[in-house]
């Protein structure tokens, strides 16, 4: 216990730091908000043009698929805002300056994920509630505490997975140095996580749900809200699978972390 | 004329020297076009008509792997090429050159051309071929369809180039970028085609450039549009893209101020 306080405290001032840099480039954050905005907007009017025309994707109606787009990006804010440094990692292994995070006497991964603290992120949280509250509304879900404890826990071990899709694709540098395509490709693919595993025929229903888990971002979380009478066991299971992940991709990060030696300089 | 084929050169032996990276790119390609594949299938299985909007399934295919694969082949990364070089100071160099900026850092890019093309553009015009079992028309429309492709390449490097000045004036690139490349994906149609938008939105969009970036050759690859007066339009776009690129940072060079470098 006296260890996560000891780490809270650091990671408080490490984040005033990092505000407070992020806070000289101004118009860099402002636009970059608004840049992020711009990408939610896009996505909500590619539905809405489909939906314009298509009554329903695999029997998923326009509000369903809503909540679904809306569930994925608030799960998807976490690996965004806290998480953001590992897109930076393959630089820094690259260059050499990732051996500066190997001399601290706390736990590498935590210190080297602190470091950056991605405030654009919040501008999707807002407009991943509002989209799930509105379609929340529009469904006629109802509402009690019970719910609400529901929603937040499977948003907690949702989020978790795609924090380790993106561990994991960030670790392969350590082997192959340019991890760029892998993390631009993990990027694309969770862009599919808010439409429902079930159009894809079985082989990639396996893939997309334990291979590369982006079914458990949104969708199977989402199936203990939205259809409440017929909850499939993954759906009960995927804070379970959401721990797992996360943990195994930890794993593997520290493993590649531990094996780098440097570029000598 | 040889002095811009070096450029292409040395830029095919970069990306040559990055073989791992581009094997994943392809096989990432096919895992994308395996997802668009079900996406529209389970789409158009509920929709219970075969033809919707004058498309069907297998066009809506044809078109949205396409624009990817389009897309990846024009994606130059200029706007995060240019902010960098002004970030880094790298600019002044390239000011120096015996060569207009503009087009030194087209032609440095155009070896990417050459290996996307065979790389990702090829693979995927292929795959898509045989899945569709050949439902790619196969005649003048390649012809017009390269035409067209060409004049994209020009609108979208035009398009990149502007928005790559602006980092000039705002000092962000990845805020810029992002917003260019949702407005181009959405409005070009390379996300949900064009013929799928609702009325006023699709008259709007026929009047912005960004359709003639995926829109028009895909939908003369898939004989579905007035040959002469899309590549007209797109002639126009094209012209008057470069000239106002140009215009702009011929105005906007004045603003660089390079911290040390």
């Amino acid at each position: 216990m006296k260890k996560i306080g000891f780490y809270l405290r650091i990671y408080r001032k490490i984040l005033a730091q990092d505000l407070k840099s992020k806070m000289s480039y101004r118009a860099d954050f402002i636009i970059s908000t608004i840049g992020m905005i711009f990408t939610n907007i896009a996505g909500f009017v590619s539905f809405w043009i489909l939906f314009k025309n298509f009554p329903s994707i695999d029997g998923w109606g326009y509000y369903e698929i809503l909540f679904l787009y809306g569930f994925s990006l608030i799960s998807l804010t976490p690996v965004q805002c806290l998480f953001d440094n590992n897109w930076s990692l393959r630089n820094y292994v690259y260059s050499g300056d990732f051996i500066k995070y190997c001399f601290r006497p706390i736990n590498l991964f935590f210190y080297y994920q602190s470091e950056v603290f991605d405030v654009k992120g919040l501008g999707q949280l807002a407009f991943g509630v509002g989209t799930l509250v509105y379609s929340w509304i529009k469904l006629g879900l109802g509402f009690s505490p019970l719910m609400l404890l529901k929603v937040i826990v499977f948003l907690v071990t949702a989020s978790l997975v795609m924090i380790a899709l993106q561990n994991a694709a960030a670790a392969t540098c350590f082997w192959i140095v340019n991890s760029f395509y892998i993390l631009d490709l993990t990027l694309k693919f969770k862009d599919y996580a808010k439409y429902p595993v079930t159009i894809f025929s079985p082989l990639f229903r396996f893939i997309f749900t334990f291979l590369m888990p982006i079914a458990f971002i949104a969708y199977y979380p989402s199936l203990v809200i939205l259809r409440p009478d017929a909850v499939p066991l993954l759906s009960w299971l995927s804070p379970v699978f959401g721990l797992a992940f996360f943990y195994l991709s930890y794993k593997l990060w520290m493993f590649g972390a531990m094996k780098y030696s440097g570029t000598g300089s | 004329m040889k002095r811009y084929l070096t450029l292409t050169r040395a830029g095919v032996l970069e990306a040559l020297q990055f073989r791992l990276s581009m094997l994943i790119m392809v096989a990432g390609n096919l895992l994308y076009l395996i997802v668009v594949y079900f996406l529209w299938k389970s789409i158009y299985a509920s929709a219970g008509t075969e033809i919707v909007n004058g498309m069907t399934f297998t066009d809506t295919l044809i078109y949205l792997v396409l624009a990817t694969a389009l897309f990846n082949f024009m994606e130059m990364y200029t706007v995060w090429e240019i902010g960098r070089n002004i970030q880094t100071g790298k600019i002044v160099l390239d000011l120096l050159k015996p060569m207009d900026y503009r087009r030194y850092l087209f032609w440095s890019f155009s070896g990417s051309f050459v290996t996307q093309f065979f790389f990702t553009f090829l693979p995927t015009f292929i795959v898509v071929c045989a899945v569709t079992k050949g439902a790619i028309p196969m005649g003048i429309n390649m012809l017009y369809f390269a035409v067209s492709v060409v004049m994209a390449v020009m609108i979208n490097y035009s398009v990149d180039f502007i928005v790559g000045t602006i980092c000039l004036y705002t000092e962000s690139i990845w805020g810029v970028n992002i917003m260019k490349q949702v407005v181009v994906l959405l409005l070009s149609g390379a996300t949900v085609p064009i013929a799928f938008f609702p009325e006023p939105l699709k008259t709007v969009v026929y009047y912005l450039p960004f359709q003639s970036i995926y829109n028009a050759p895909l939908t003369l690859l898939l004989n579905s549009g007035q040959v002469l007066e899309t590549l007209g339009i797109q002639l126009f776009w094209c012209a008057f893209m470069t000239i106002i690129s140009r215009l702009f940072w011929r105005v906007s060079l004045r603003q660089i101020t390079v911290n040390g470098g």
